[in-house]
């Protein structure tokens, strides 16, 4: 019948005005990243330091015994920088790399400590590749897709190499949206992002790795 | 009647409670992120709102710091809390959608939204502050601790809602079937109030509805499908004076429930489960001023930013109920459909409460993990 036809309508217009409601960022960090290549030219992971906000790093230093107040040492944080990468695994590393053809994986973070200093948490980490991968570019990208995390590049040196002179690395920050992009923001109330969707790739810190 | 017509008006009363709700459930997105500020289109203004709410955010930590040392800085933060309030709650999780839907299936006035935004931001604001009061003051928890009660908390608070959601859904969905078969069986009632017809018309009446011409005959033997069908195959109370005289009328025979005390009770249920689930904003500020001997300061920016919850989700919630109020007066120039429309809407915005529910649930909508980094 018409009329229960055009209700179903009605109800599946109200079901679908339900929108992915993502995350605004409760978690800032700022990172230097260092990209790691072998002696034979090969890429072979890439190397983190992470620092957070203070009240994230004071959320996160919650109930972490320490000797001397206002100060923990590496071995107090031990235990944290273990739950903070066994987490950090879920979620990729929130760290993306890429050749000109294919997408590269990364093996679980190896490396990793935490230190504190002026109130806030630097997280230090390792990612090595699970293969070594030879390129001409190298696309390495640091974003939650969820911006649940805000990443920024650090301002002072936030990217190197290390082990390939012969490479050129530049960087780019994430841009302003066009204005395409800017339509496509602006419709996400009412065309939501699919579930999987990585809509915050385009607003990734991007490192680039060229080799001649 | 026009049929093409009375379907728009269903759909457009469906429409514009649905875009109400939607203020509710706005997405955070990409806007979140400092970088995208300057935009200020049509998509701008969300962008302005979290924007803004990040920057609050980032100067609260600056103001409790400061509030250690300068006692009146503590009224700068107080002021920063309560408008990171207002600006936070546009953002995911804090009810708007649960709420509003709720007022709309439950044909609430403004005053007893407002009442019931209030009271679900209070809650939440109570819930961080006892949360962290508990763990962190007197247990010593770690951030991880934390983080899984506030999860488990978290998944009570949505199977509450999922519970409510299906609670209203049932009722009203049970009140739109019979709405519905009424319409579709006599929509001329209206016009002709119908003598109660008993005896063996059930029988016949499915023949009877594409004579709908306003033959008394053929109306008068709907009435009697409706007896039968209403009353004995759905259990629904049957109250005669109902059908007698209500066919116009724009109240389903199960509102008295909803009213009184009865009512009360189940708004409260509504408000505790929504305001149950903590903010992870408001327990992150707490432990940052437990952190720096500032727990007292940080129970109180975080009971303003409830206040300013509030006024946002106040705001929304009035939205939605003028967006039904509005609805239901174009509804009530068609009286039989008027009437079906109405229970199509309380049944969307019940579907909606379940929906949300199942969806905070299933983590898709909610997104602040605390556990993200820490366990």
């Amino acid at each position: 019948m018409i009329n229960r036809t055009c209700c179903s309508c009605a109800i599946l217009l109200l079901l679908l005005s339900i929108n992915r409601a993502d995350a605004h960022p409760h978690v800032w960090v700022t990172f230097h990243s260092e990209v790691l290549y072998a002696a034979d030219g090969t890429m072979t992971g890439v190397r983190h330091a992470w620092t957070f906000d203070d009240m994230f790093s004071a959320y996160a230093l919650q109930g972490i015994p320490h000797a001397k107040k206002g100060q923990y040492t590496r071995e107090e944080l031990a235990s944290l920088a273990q739950t903070n990468v066994d987490s950090l695994k879920e979620y990729g590393y929130f760290t993306y790399a890429r050749t000109e053809t294919r997408k590269l994986k990364f093996a679980d973070a190896v490396d990793y400590w935490l230190d504190y200093k002026d109130a806030a948490l630097t997280l230090h980490f390792t990612l090595p590749l699970k293969a070594p991968a030879a390129a001409k570019t190298m696309k390495i990208e640091i974003y939650d897709p969820s911006i649940f995390v805000d990443f920024e590049f650090a301002k002072d040196k936030p990217v190197s190499l290390s082990g390939a002179p012969q490479c050129n690395l530049t960087y780019d920050l994430p841009h302003q949206p066009t204005a395409g992009e800017q339509a496509r923001l602006s419709q996400l109330d009412t065309v939501p992002l699919d579930p999987s969707s990585t809509y915050g790739e385009i607003f990734a810190n991007k490192i680039l790795v060229s080799c001649p | 009647m026009s049929r093409s017509r009375d379907f728009t008006l269903i759909v457009l009363a469906a429409m514009a409670v649905g875009c109400t709700i939607d203020v509710g459930s706005v997405q955070g997105a990409p806007f979140g992120v400092p970088h995208s500020a300057p935009a200020m289109s049509a998509s701008g203004l969300m962008g302005w709102v979290f924007a803004e709410q990040a920057a609050f955010y980032r100067l609260l930590s600056t103001y409790i710091r400061a509030a250690k040392d300068d006692g009146a800085a503590m009224w700068g933060l107080f002021g920063i809390s309560f408008l990171y309030g207002v600006f936070h709650a546009v953002g995911p999780g804090h009810g708007k959608a649960v709420i509003s839907s709720y007022l709309v299936a439950n044909e609430e006035t403004w005053r007893r939204g407002i009442v019931l935004s209030f009271a679900s931001a209070g809650i939440q604001s109570v819930v961080a502050i006892v949360v962290v009061a508990i763990a962190a003051v007197l247990l010593g928890a770690t951030a991880k601790a934390i983080g899984l009660t506030v999860h488990l908390v978290e998944i009570v608070s949505y199977g509450l809602v999922i519970l409510i959601g299906l609670r209203l859904l049932y009722v009203k969905g049970r009140a739109f079937l019979i709405a519905f078969r009424r319409w579709s069986a006599a929509p001329d009632l209206v016009f002709a109030p119908a003598p109660v017809a008993k005896g063996p018309s059930a029988t016949i009446s499915a023949t009877t509805f594409d004579l709908c011409g306003g033959r008394p005959a053929a109306i008068a033997m709907r009435g009697g499908q409706c007896m039968v069908e209403g009353c004995t195959v759905h259990g629904f109370h049957c109250h005669d004076d109902h059908h007698e005289s209500a066919w116009g009328h724009a109240h389903g025979p199960e509102l008295a429930e909803l009213e009184g005390s009865g009512g009360w009770r189940r708004g409260l249920s509504a408000v505790v489960a929504v305001g149950l689930r903590p903010c992870s904003g408001a327990i992150i500020v707490l432990i940052f001023a437990l952190a720096q001997d500032m727990f007292w300061t940080g129970v109180g920016a975080t009971l303003i930013m409830g206040l300013g919850t509030a006024v946002t989700v106040a705001a929304i919630a009035t939205l939605a109920v003028s967006a039904r109020g509005f609805a239901s007066r174009v509804a009530g120039t068609r009286a039989g459909l008027g009437m079906l429309a109405m229970r199509a809407i309380e049944v969307g915005a019940a579907a909606l409460i379940v929906a949300f529910g199942i969806l905070l649930l299933a983590g898709y909508m909610a997104s602040e993990q605390l556990w993200m980094f820490t366990g």
